[in-house]
């Protein structure tokens, strides 16, 4: 018994060590893709130096392609035994080829810098793909749930298809976005509604069981000496959140749920997962 | 207890001043029990990931879009005693959001700005997804990813795009769909790429020598967990008396796909592709490869996998820190 509780101890020490040294482990099983990113980059910098300038880079692009270039050869050398060095060669080869392409894109053309979050320079083909994976999880959770939204779905793909068609016309294209999600709201209510049962049922047994285990803290924080008039009140609480539950008030409930979590935590029985 | 402790007036000394002492090697043994020790060592154990786990990203996986627009799918553990949970969002240009308790209920959300509150209560993990457009910026032909991540992400950038700067260290790359998908660590990450039409395959080139350091002291741990198991499974052996066998019957069947249907007729139809796949393939495929073969993120398909596994149809295997997983040969019917 002795030797295998000694063997217990030496698991779980190892247990809990051991999620650590697999993460630093992790981090470090492929140095070479330290090498690929580099050796990719570097090539993409000599092109579009090439297409930008030609014979006559500037002097200080040049260098710093110079330091760039001179990193990834020092990485290839680094690697495999010299990570710690592999490392560094990797961010100053990726830094210098940084500093050369911003430079290169703000000299080179009558540059507008452009965030995504414009609608207009978002490309309409990839929001109707971003839709369909949206229109999807929403399918499927709707399976899930048997709502009867089939019909509602062919209309949407068949929409989509549509607008794939008509992707130039960008006015369009937004108008049948909206109409898709308008007809995507009403199916997520729908779920909401079908799935607000079996949602409820879930809640209520959640509040069951944790108010049991809430009951059972109050009678040990009795035992314990703690403030007869804070018991009460908790107790209060735990009749008033079961009263709201055959009301079918679940909002409510919850608003009592947090003054109860609250109280538990003041008397020092804080409501933990069992 | 008394076979630790000697009768003190067999050991007992007086010192100089008359105080007595009493030698007792063993009194670690006495005042600490090994069994208590063990309990105690389990609960820490037992506690660190609860602890830690709340409200942290458990997987974090973002797909740039050619134009820049990123979908972003997490899921996150939660305290099921929270009414409500404030997710903090990369930005306030948000689309398509979608989230999903336990049971896959679709919970409800209210946008502020840059953050969501979701209605939890009760839900123990939460999965979302939405698009955001906040993360990438564009100057000239130059894309710019920016990102301050409270955890390990993924992050797929799109076809034909290079990496032309970058000011933190990957922690893995694979090629997915001819995309390349980076691993990258949690805090601030700022990725330049570009496209273009000559991108080499110079990723394939590059030679691939493989640090097996780590995986010997995984395999060093495996080991010990191994041999411990052994020992225990001959001891419990030995106590062990003949279990009646009639209460359950146990069919043992050679598996074809028809069979796995049949005995699980409750399977998800995106499911059945999953297991028509691995059955194809030889009875076994990396996670990452049904990941690369159905495009999903790597949360849904873990979900799946998980599904099958719970359904007894595959069981999962760890190879080289990846996920295999294996169609079972046999099938276990309770009747």
């Amino acid at each position: 018994m002795k030797k295998l509780a000694v063997f217990a101890i030496i698991v779980l020490i190892f247990g809990t060590v051991s999620p650590s040294l697999v993460d630093s482990a992790y981090a470090q099983n492929d140095p070479s893709i330290l090498l690929r990113i580099a050796v990719q980059a570097d090539k993409q910098i000599v092109n579009q130096l090439d297409g930008v300038y030609g014979d006559q880079i500037p002097n200080n692009l040049q260098i710093l392609y110079d330091k760039g270039h001179g990193a990834v050869y020092s990485l290839d050398e680094s690697l495999p035994n010299d990570i710690e060095k592999a490392k560094q060669d990797f961010l100053l080869a990726m830094n210098s080829f940084m500093q050369i392409s911003r430079t290169i894109s703000q000299s080179s053309e009558k540059v507008v810098a452009v965030t995504v979050s414009d609608k207009d320079s978002r490309t309409l083909s990839n929001e109707l793909d971003r839709l369909v994976k949206y229109v999807k999880s929403l399918e499927t959770i709707s399976k899930k749930y048997n709502v009867d939204t089939e019909s509602d779905f062919i209309k949407i793909y068949d929409l989509i298809q549509e607008l794939r068609k008509q992707a130039n016309d960008v006015n369009k294209v937004n108008v049948g976005i909206k109409k898709i999600k308008i007809i995507l709201d009403s199916i997520k209510n729908d779920i909401r509604e079908s799935a607000l049962e079996q949602r409820s049922d879930f809640i209520k047994r959640f509040f069951d069981r944790s108010l049991n285990q809430i009951d059972e803290q109050l009678a040990k924080a009795q035992d314990n000496g703690v403030d007869q008039s804070q018991i009460d009140t908790g107790h209060e609480l735990i009749l008033e959140i079961r009263e709201l539950l055959t009301k079918n008030q679940i909002n409510d409930a919850k608003v009592i749920f947090v003054e109860l979590k609250g109280l538990m935590e003041n008397i020092g029985y804080p409501i933990r997962i069992t | 207890m008394a076979s630790f402790i000697e009768p003190i007036q067999l050991k007992q000394s007086l010192g100089d001043d008359g105080i007595l002492f009493v030698r007792n090697e063993t009194i670690l043994d006495t005042m600490v029990k090994t069994s208590l020790l063990v309990a105690s060592m389990i609960i820490v154990a037992a506690l660190l990931p609860i602890q830690s786990s709340f409200s942290s990203p458990r997987d974090l996986d973002l797909i740039i879009y050619p134009d820049g627009s990123t979908h972003i799918s997490t899921e996150i553990d939660i305290d099921p005693f929270l009414t409500d949970y404030e997710l903090n969002l990369f930005g306030s240009t948000i689309d398509n959001l979608v989230v999903v308790g336990d049971n896959e209920f679709l919970l409800d959300t209210s946008i502020m700005d840059n953050s969501v509150l979701i209605q939890t209560f009760g839900s123990s993990v939460i999965t979302i997804d939405y698009d955001i457009h906040d993360l990438v910026s564009k100057q000239g032909r130059l894309w710019t990813f920016s990102l301050d991540s409270p955890s390990t992400f993924t992050l797929l950038l799109p076809k034909n795009s290079a990496i032309v700067g970058m000011i933190n260290l990957p922690i893995n790359m694979e090629i997915i769909n001819d995309q390349n998908q980076l691993t990258l660590s949690p805090g601030k990450t700022e990725i330049d790429y570009l496209f273009s039409n000559t991108i080499s395959n110079s990723l394939s080139d590059t030679k691939i020598e493989t640090n097996y350091f780590p995986y010997a002291i995984i395999s060093g741990v495996l080991l010990i967990i191994l041999i411990g198991t052994v020992i225990i499974i001959r001891i419990k052996q030995k106590n062990h008396k003949p279990v009646e066998h009639n209460q359950i019957t146990k069919k043992s069947i050679t598996l074809d796909l028809e069979t796995i249907f049949k005995l699980k007729s409750d399977l998800r139809e995106d499911d059945k592709e999953l297991v028509k796949f691995i059955f194809n393939n030889g009875g076994e495929a990396l996670e990452s490869e049904l990941r690369k073969k159905f495009l999903q993120p790597r949360t849904t398909m873990w979900r799946a996998v998980k599904r099958l596994e719970r359904e007894g149809v595959i069981e999962i295997e760890k190879k080289d820190l990846q996920n295999l997983v294996k169609l079972r040969k046999s099938m276990e019917s309770e009747e």
